[in-house]
């Protein structure tokens, strides 16, 4: 029996000793434009969890158009954590796949969106086409470019930036708006699926006179580029963007990474997080953070997709859905 | 060059102010001549007057050219700026839709079915890996070659020793399934029935986790660690002594799963159970079910220090209560000439046999501490078993405790890694560059003892060892990763038994068994 206890004893230390120093692996699903921020935020998160637990935390990113992220984690990619560009997109997982809770936004701060955006508009150098406001988009001579509203998250926030501000022209009137979107997709000649695909058509394919970006995607083209290649014009009034995050529960439950995944969404709020996601250019929720970046945000008045189209169901179902008014609209 | 190609007919069409100048004075010079010439005879006059007409027939066709020009300047204009940008960016777009085409196909092509054919075997699936049926194959053609074969009928043999198509897959990414049916199995002596094509393996696994999956079927029981080594992988032709002493395959459920990137592996199911080293029939002998279950620790093997990542240690165990005595509760029968149950040597003959009558009674438990070590080249394992089995004739009745154990190692002379599924060359055979493939020498000790109480009334001791020590060294060939060519050599000593005549195992135990194997692997 002595014999017995000693090999128990024996496997209990050999365990304890193997279970000291963990790596942990964890997916993020994420949209287009964030590769720059959670590259940056992983390597923050790592150092983190290091000097509280000891543990390797190793974040594996996957980006796409957000639509298309979607249907990957409900087609079975075993994301831990989707950190997508709208509600609409990581509502379908927990219908669809039930993979999370319906009441998921309610689980972290501000909607379980730790930072904002919003949708400007990059042009050429010196503007050549004049391009200030929504209204200069619809002209004959204008070339506009913006990827595909049925599978990138950031095409949906343009196509309801610019339905807003239409609404808001011609009083409300929905017939005014549609013949207005109407006009302005005649001017898009290329549909990317995703906004880096359009930032790539626009920055180094050289198509188009004035991109719909994301505000971050812009700071960055032109952090990357260089401020002699593009400008920046914000129109005056645009759409509030609130790109969610959210643990993937049953994903992160088989793996056995719930605690790690919880942890890495909610250092999103903390003081790093705040300042890496106003570094990449996305507007943060602390009033540090957002005092701290300011400058480097012009003001616009920002309209919400809950005020505007009464939430992100209604507003995909009626233009968004196949047949919707987008389908109507669009001729390829 | 567009701007060269217009200007060039123009060129050629404009009038030469040479030319003109000289035509307009020949028409001013010439009346003065005719006045001043008042003598000049009517046929100069005429040619004058032709000249005259000619003269101005040309200046006519220079002023249709000039017009003409004209006409062509204002129709072939250079093109402005705004019309290049605009071809400029037509044909960007144009490009650009090209190149999101093709994106767009390649996308289209991943999700395609995915066919792969390779050392691993041939397999076809979906683009998400969520349905994957895949083939293998495994054909061992062996030989033994006796010392003293001891009128012991064909065990001096050319066999067929596995010959299995395997099948396995997945359904709904969860669902895993194998199906192993075996169309070798020759054993020396053997009946016919022995070599009846039979399932081996079959079950379906559900893999919530990796910690957690569901299996249930036919497949091995989890409790000898040598037994539960793929047989292409082994490092000799056959099992050893310890395998006597565990169960092979058997029907059941089980839980099972590696946690912590397999740093501890478990298993525990609910068998029908069966005999030592029995395969299970596709039905249960008894109403009582049989507990097997095994705990496995690497305790380094997600650490970064190498020389021990592959230290494994464990313990399997089973227990069962065979409350309906039957023979298919004793050990396996199927090796020699006799269907008497017993144990076998590394030849595949039978040292120990249980008399007639005798039969599996009441409680089987069995228990056994293993472990393996794996680094560089060397590869090590050890094992030790106890099973412990009521037995029981018409008269009598008992505990026996029957133990074996044995260790084996081996190094591979190439230099390539030495691993629980076996040695992948670094250079595959290949002689017309020089290539041999990996070489690789083991070794092996080996004992069964059984308990001294099975004899006399459940075994003849005069015909039964009651115990068999074995040494085995072997040379492994691994030309490449799906062909592999054995040859070793075993010498087994028995306590008791050997006594007079012909029959199995009493021809068996005469003498050592020294035999010398080799075989002709091919897996896929």
């Amino acid at each position: 029996m002595k014999i017995f206890l000693k090999l128990f004893v024996l496997l209990g230390c050999a365990f304890a000793v193997a279970a000291h120093a963990k790596e942990i692996k964890l997916l993020n699903v994420s949209y287009d434009p964030t590769r720059e921020l959670y590259q940056d935020y992983n390597a923050a998160f790592a150092r983190y969890w290091k000097a509280k637990t000891g543990d390797n935390v190793v974040v594996a990113q996957s980006h796409g158009g957000s639509g298309k992220q979607a249907q990957s984690v409900i087609n079975g990619l075993e994301a831990d954590v989707v950190t997508l560009a709208l509600a609409y997109d990581i509502d379908a997982i927990a219908q669809q796949a039930k993979l999370l809770p319906a009441d998921w936004q309610k689980r972290l701060p501000n909607n379980s969106t730790p930072y904002t955006s919003t949708i400007v508009f990059l042009v050429r150098k010196g503007n050549p086409k004049g391009i200030k406001d929504w209204d200069d988009l619809v002209k004959l001579n204008v070339v506009v470019v913006t990827p595909n509203p049925k599978t990138s998250g950031g095409a949906r926030w343009n196509y309801l930036a610019a339905w807003a501000y239409a609404l808001d022209k011609y009083g409300h009137d929905d017939a005014k708006a549609r013949d207005f979107i109407k006009r302005l997709y005649k001017n898009v000649p290329v549909l990317d699926s995703g906004a880096r695909g359009s930032t790539t058509t626009f920055v180094e394919r050289e198509i188009g006179d004035v991109l719909l970006a994301w505000e971050n995607e812009a700071h960055l083209a032109i952090k990357q580029f260089g401020v002699d290649k593009f400008d920046i014009v914000t129109p005056p009034l645009s759409i509030l963007a609130e790109p969610p995050v959210a643990v993937v529960d049953k994903v992160a439950k088989k793996r056995g990474t719930t605690e790690v995944a919880q942890a890495y969404l909610e250092y999103l709020y903390s003081d790093e997080g705040q300042d890496i996601a106003g570094r990449n250019f996305y507007r943060p929720r602390s009033e540090k953070a957002a005092a701290k970046y300011a400058i480097q945000f012009s003001p616009v008045k920002l309209v919400t997709v809950d005020e505007v189209f009464g939430g992100w169901q209604k507003a995909q179902k009626a233009h968004f859905a196949d047949g919707g008014v987008f389908d109507q609209i669009f001729q390829p | 060059m567009a701007g060269g190609e217009t200007k060039q007919p123009t060129k050629n069409m404009k009038p030469n102010p040479l030319l003109i100048a000289s035509l307009v004075g020949i028409l001013f010079v010439l009346p003065a001549f005719a006045a001043d010439s008042t003598a000049t005879n009517s046929t100069e006059a005429a040619e004058i007057e032709a000249l005259k007409k000619e003269i101005r027939e040309l200046a006519q066709k220079v002023q249709a050219l000039e017009h003409q020009r004209d006409l062509d300047q204002q129709t072939k204009t250079e093109p402005t700026q705004e019309q290049i940008q605009d071809l400029d960016q037509k044909v960007r777009i144009l490009a650009r839709q090209r190149e999101l085409d093709q994106e767009s196909t390649t996308a289209a092509a991943k999700a395609q079915p995915r066919i792969t054919v390779g050392a691993n075997g041939f397999s076809f699936g979906s683009a998400d890996s969520n349905f994957v049926v895949a083939l293998h194959g495994v054909l061992q053609v062996d030989s033994r070659t006796f010392q003293q074969n001891n009128n012991v009928p064909g065990n001096d043999s050319i066999l067929l020793r596995r010959a299995r198509p395997i099948l396995s897959g997945t359904v709904y990414r969860d669902f895993d399934f194998l199906f192993v049916p075996e169309f070798g199995g020759g054993t020396p002596g053997a009946s016919s029935s022995a070599t009846t094509p039979s399932i081996y393996d079959a079950y379906v696994n559900y893999r919530y986790s990796p910690a957690f999956q569901v299996q249930a079927g036919k497949f091995k029981a989890p409790v000898g660690l040598e037994q539960l080594q793929a047989d292409v992988n082994l490092s000799f032709n056959e099992r050893s002594l310890v395998t006597d002493l565990v169960p092979n395959r058997d029907l059941g459920f089980e839980l099972h799963g590696d946690i912590a990137g397999g740093v501890l592996s478990y298993a525990a199911g609910i068998f029908n159970g069966v005999g030592d080293a029995r395969n299970s029939s596709n039905i249960g002998f008894q109403d009582n079910r049989e507990f097997d279950g095994r705990l496995f620790i690497q305790p380094f093997k997600q650490t970064g220090f190498k020389p021990l990542q592959n230290l494994g240690l464990g313990v399997g165990g089973s227990w069962g209560d065979s409350s309906i005595t039957n023979t298919l509760g004793l050990p396996a029968s199927t090796g020699g000439s006799t269907t008497s149950s017993g144990f076998f040597t590394d030849g595949q003959q039978q040292f120990f046999a249980y008399t007639n009558g005798v039969v599996a009674s009441r409680t089987h438990w069995r228990l056994s501490p293993q472990g393996s070590y794996y680094y560089g080249p060397l590869s090590l394992i050890g094992e030790y078993v106890i099973s412990d089995q009521d037995v029981r004739n018409d008269s009598y009745s008992a505990d026996l405790r029957n133990t074996a154990w044995e260790i084996s190692g081996g190094w591979v002379l190439t230099g390539e890694d030495a691993t629980s599924t076996g040695v992948t060359p670094k250079h595959p055979f290949n002689p017309h560059n020089g290539q041999w493939g990996a070489l690789q020498v083991v070794g092996r000790y080996a004992e069964l003892d059984v308990d001294k109480d099975a004899f006399p009334f459940f075994s003849n001791p005069a015909v039964s060892a009651s115990s068999a020590k074995a040494w085995a060294v072997g040379l492994n060939w691994y030309l490449n990763r799906n062909i592999r060519v054995n040859a070793s050599y075993s010498r087994t000593t028995f306590t008791g038994g050997g006594g007079a005549g012909t029959s199995v195992p009493a021809a068996v135990t005469q003498h050592p068994e020294e035999v010398f194997f080799t075989r002709v692997q091919l897996a896929f």
